[in-house]
C-alpha cells in the first residue's frame, strides 16, 4: 500500500520536473543553469552589491563628491579607519581621531598633519549632511559620518575631496555611461542585423560588408580624433551623453552580427511562415515574433559586452579626452594615479583602481556564466 | 591554380573596396568635425599676431581646395592615400607623409610583435586549459586570463614604469636612448631599440594574450570532445601527438581568420599605451594631433594608415588560408 503510494508520489514528482522543464521558459533555463555555477554566482552577488550601492550612492557617502564638499582642513590626507578601542579605553560607538594641520615657522613652513588621539570624533549614523536629490527625491539624510568633523575612509585628494564618496559616484557614473552605450549600440544592432538577417540575400551581403568595414576600423583611435573636437565649453552633461553616444557606436558591429545569425537560423521556422501567410508585416514578424524567440540571448549578448564600455570609458576619460574632473567616473579616477607622487606618497588613491577591477571582473565572471547557461548544449559538452 | 589565383585577385579587390569604403568613413567624420582646416591654421596664425579676416579665410580655403564639392575631395584625398600621399597637416604645416614615415612602420611593427608574443603564449597555454582536468590549474588560468581583461593596459604600463622608477632608477619610457633618437639606423641603435621596445611589447600582449587563451581554450574544447579524435584515439594514437594533429588543427583554423581583428584591438590600445611610455611612434602622434591641436588632415591619415594594416592582415590571413585548406578557395563569396 504505501509502496504504491509512494510510487505514485516518484511518478508526480518526475512528471512535475519533467513537466517544468519543457514548459519553463528560455530565460527560466538559463536561470537553472547559472545557479549551478558558483563563480558566476559570486559574481553576481559582488555585482549586485557594486550597483546597488552605485545606485544608492548620493544616500551611502557622507560626502558631496564635487569641490562643494570638500574638506579644507584635510588634503592629500591618508584613510581613518574607524577603531573600537585605544589605550584611552574601549567604546561601543566607533571612533576616529581628530585631525589638525598646521603650518608655521614650527613646521619651517610645511603642512604637518598631527593626530589628536584624545579627541575622538564618533561615527553617527543617519545624520544630517551635504543636500543631495536623487530620483527627484530631495534628500540630506545620509548612511554615516561623524558627530564633528569630517571622516575620509578611503582617505581624501589634494583637494580634499572624500575618495570614499568620489568611488562610488564614480561607479554610478561609468555605470550609466556603460547602460547608454550599450542601449544605442542595442537599438542600433538590432535594426540593422535585424534587417540584414530577416531580408538575407543582397540586403544581408551590402550591410555585411558595411558592418565588416566599420569593424575594421580602430575604434578607440578614431573616436578620440572625434572626442579632441568637443569643444571646451561643452557642459559635463553634454560630455557625458557625447561620451556615452560614441561607445554605442563603437559597440553595436558585434551585436548587430549575432542578432543576424540568430535571425538567419530562425526566420525559416513554420511559425515565421504561418505569420506571413497571415498577412503580417515585416517589422511586426521581427518584432512580435523573432525578436522574442531569443530576448534572453540579447540580454546575455547585452551583459557581456558590458564590461568592454565601461573599459572604453576609462580610457577614454584616461587619456584626457573623455569625462573630465568635476565629473567622477572610475576613468577620471584611475587618471588621478598616473603620478608618481601618488605611488610615493598616496597609496590611498589606488583605492578606486579596485573597485574598478573588481566591477570589471564581476561583469565578466556573470557574462561568462551567463554565456554558458544560454548555451542549450553546455551540459552535453562537458 | 586557377582557382586559386580567381580566389586572390577577387579577395584583393574585396580589400581595396572595404578600404575605399572605410576611407569615406572617416573622410566623412572628418568633415563632420566643426571648423576646417583653412580656419584652424588661420586661427593658429592670429594667436601669432597677425590680423586675419574672413577675407582671407576664404582665399585659404580656395588655396587648400576646399571650396570644391565634398565628393570631388574626397575621391582626390583617397587617390593620394593610395600613393601614400596626404597632403600636408592643418596645424604643423609640414608633409603628413613624411611626418609619420618610419612612425608608422614601428608602431605596426610593434603591434605585429604583440600579436606573435600573444599567440606564442596562448596556444600551448589554451591547449593545456581545454585538455587539462587539473580543477586548480584549469581556475587560476582562468583568473589569469580574467585578469588580463580587468587590468586594462595603461593602468599595467603605469605599475611596471613606477615600480622600476623606484627600483631601479630608470623609468624605461620611450623607444630609443637620448643619444640614438634622431641618429641614423645603426647596429648599436637597433640594440638599444631592443632593449627599449620589450616593455611596449609585452604590455601590449598582456591583454591580447588574455583574448587568446579564451578563444584557444573555447576552440579547443569544441573541437576535443568530436568523434574523430574519439576514432583517431582508438586507433591508438594518443597525448600530445593526438592533440597536435587531429584537435589543435582544426580548432587554429578560426585563429588565422580573427587575427586581423585581433590586431584592430592592439590597435585600440596603442595610443594609450604609447602616452604612458611617451614612445614616438604614429600612437602617441595621434594623441597629440588630436589633445593638441585639433589636425583633421593627420587624425585621418593615421587612421587610414592603421586600417590599412588591418584590412592587409586581413586579406593575407585569407590567402593564407586558401593555401592550406581547398574548401575556402573553392568558397570565394561565402
Amino acid at each position: 500500500m504505501t509502496d504504491t503510494a509512494d510510487k505514485n508520489f516518484d511518478a508526480n514528482v518526475d512528471q512535475k520536473s519533467k513537466e517544468a522543464y519543457f514548459t519553463a521558459g528560455q530565460g527560466q533555463l538559463i536561470w537553472t543553469r547559472f545557479k549551478k555555477q558558483r563563480a558566476a554566482m559570486i559574481g553576481a552577488l559582488v555585482l549586485g552589491m557594486l550597483i546597488f550601492s552605485g545606485l544608492i550612492a548620493p544616500f551611502m557617502t557622507p560626502y558631496d563628491p564635487t569641490i562643494a564638499g570638500r574638506d579644507k582642513a584635510y588634503l592629500n590626507g591618508q584613510p581613518q579607519v574607524p577603531k573600537f578601542w585605544d589605550e584611552n579605553g574601549f567604546s561601543a560607538r566607533p571612533f576616529i581621531y581628530t585631525y589638525s594641520r598646521e603650518r608655521s615657522i614650527k613646521t619651517n613652513f610645511r603642512w604637518i598633519t598631527t593626530i589628536d588621539r584624545d579627541a575622538r570624533r564618533y561615527l553617527t549614523f543617519l545624520p544630517k549632511g551635504d543636500k543631495y536629490t536623487f530620483f527627484g527625491i530631495k534628500g540630506e539624510t545620509h548612511l554615516f559620518g561623524v558627530d564633528k568633523g569630517y571622516v575620509h575612509l578611503f582617505g581624501t585628494d589634494s583637494t580634499g575631496k572624500d575618495i570614499f564618496s568620489r568611488t562610488f559616484y564614480a561607479i554610478n557614473t561609468s555605470l550609466a555611461v556603460g547602460t547608454i552605450g550599450v542601449f544605442i549600440a542595442f537599438v542600433m544592432a538590432l535594426m540593422i542585423g535585424g534587417v540584414s538577417g530577416y531580408y538575407g540575400g543582397w540586403v544581408d551581403s551590402v550591410l555585411q560588408m558595411i558592418t565588416d568595414a566599420v569593424r575594421t576600423v580602430p575604434a578607440i583611435p578614431l573616436f578620440m580624433a572625434l572626442a579632441a573636437f568637443i569643444p571646451d565649453t561643452w557642459s559635463a552633461e553634454e560630455r557625458f551623453f557625447f561620451i556615452s553616444m560614441i561607445l554605442g557606436f563603437i559597440g553595436w558591429p558585434t551585436l548587430a552580427r549575432r542578432v543576424r545569425t540568430h535571425l538567419l537560423t530562425e526566420r525559416n521556422q513554420e511559425y515565421v511562415l504561418a505569420a506571413q501567410l497571415c498577412g503580417a508585416s515585416a517589422g511586426h514578424v521581427i518584432r512580435k515574433h523573432l525578436l522574442p524567440s531569443f530576448t534572453s540571448y540579447i540580454i546575455v549578448d547585452l551583459i557581456i559586452s558590458f564590461p568592454y564600455m565601461v573599459l572604453s570609458e576609462t580610457a577614454l576619460s584616461f587619456i584626457g579626452l573623455g569625462l573630465k574632473d568635476p565629473v567622477n567616473s572610475l576613468g577620471v579616477m584611475l587618471q588621478n594615479v598616473t603620478s608618481a607622487d601618488v605611488l610615493l606618497n598616496y597609496q590611498w588613491y589606488f583605492i578606486p583602481v579596485i573597485f574598478f577591477i573588481t566591477l570589471v571582473m564581476a561583469f565578466v565572471f556573470v557574462g561568462d556564466g551567463l554565456r554558458d547557461a544560454a548555451d542549450p548544449y553546455g551540459d552535453t559538452k562537458k | 591554380m586557377l582557382q586559386f589565383l580567381r580566389f586572390t585577385l577577387i579577395r584583393a579587390a574585396l580589400a581595396i573596396f572595404t578600404l575605399v569604403l572605410v576611407s569615406f568613413i572617416v573622410f566623412s567624420l572628418m568633415e563632420l568635425v566643426p571648423g576646417d582646416c583653412a580656419e584652424r591654421y588661420l586661427a593658429f596664425k592670429s594667436s601669432q599676431g597677425s590680423v586675419i579676416t574672413l577675407a582671407d579665410i576664404d582665399i585659404e580655403r580656395v588655396r587648400l581646395g576646399l571650396d570644391r564639392p565634398y565628393l570631388e575631395r574626397w575621391i582626390k584625398w583617397i587617390f593620394n592615400a593610395f600613393q601614400g600621399e596626404f597632403g600636408d597637416s592643418c596645424i604643423l604645416r609640414l608633409n603628413i607623409a613624411e611626418l609619420l614615415g618610419q612612425k608608422v612602420w614601428l608602431s605596426i611593427g610593434i603591434s605585429l610583435a604583440s600579436l606573435v608574443l600573444a599567440y606564442s603564449i596562448a596556444i600551448p597555454v589554451g591547449i593545456i586549459a581545454a585538455t587539462s582536468r587539473n580543477p586548480f590549474l584549469n581556475n587560476s588560468l582562468r583568473l589569469v586570463s580574467y585578469m588580463g581583461l580587468a587590468l586594462p593596459n595603461f593602468l599595467l604600463a603605469l605599475m611596471i614604469m613606477l615600480f622600476s622608477t623606484v627600483m631601479f632608477g630608470n623609468s624605461l619610457t620611450g623607444l630609443f636612448s637620448k643619444e640614438f633618437r634622431d641618429a641614423a639606423w645603426s647596429y648599436d641603435k637597433v640594440i638599444d631599440f631592443l632593449q627599449h621596445v620589450w616593455l611596449p611589447v609585452f604590455i601590449l600582449g598582456w591583454s591580447a594574450t588574455a583574448f587568446a587563451i579564451q578563444t584557444v581554450r573555447a576552440l579547443m574544447s569544441d573541437e576535443i570532445g568530436k568523434l574523430y579524435v574519439t576514432a583517431a584515439s582508438a586507433r591508438g594514437v594518443s597525448g600530445r601527438r593526438l592533440l597536435m594533429r587531429y584537435p589543435a588543427r582544426h580548432a587554429l583554423t578560426p585563429i588565422i581568420n580573427s587575427l586581423g581583428f585581433d590586431l584592430n584591438r592592439i590597435f585600440n590600445e596603442l595610443p594609450i599605451v604609447a602616452l604612458i611610455l611617451t614612445l614616438t611612434e604614429a600612437g602617441s602622434l595621434l594623441i597629440e594631433a588630436l589633445a593638441r591641436s585639433n589636425d583633421q588632415q593627420l587624425a585621418g591619415a593615421i587612421i587610414f594608415f592603421l586600417t590599412a594594416a588591418i584590412v592587409g592582415i586581413n586579406f593575407l590571413t585569407d590567402i593564407i588560408l586558401a593555401l592550406t585548406d581547398p574548401r575556402v578557395r573553392r568558397s570565394i563569396l561565402g
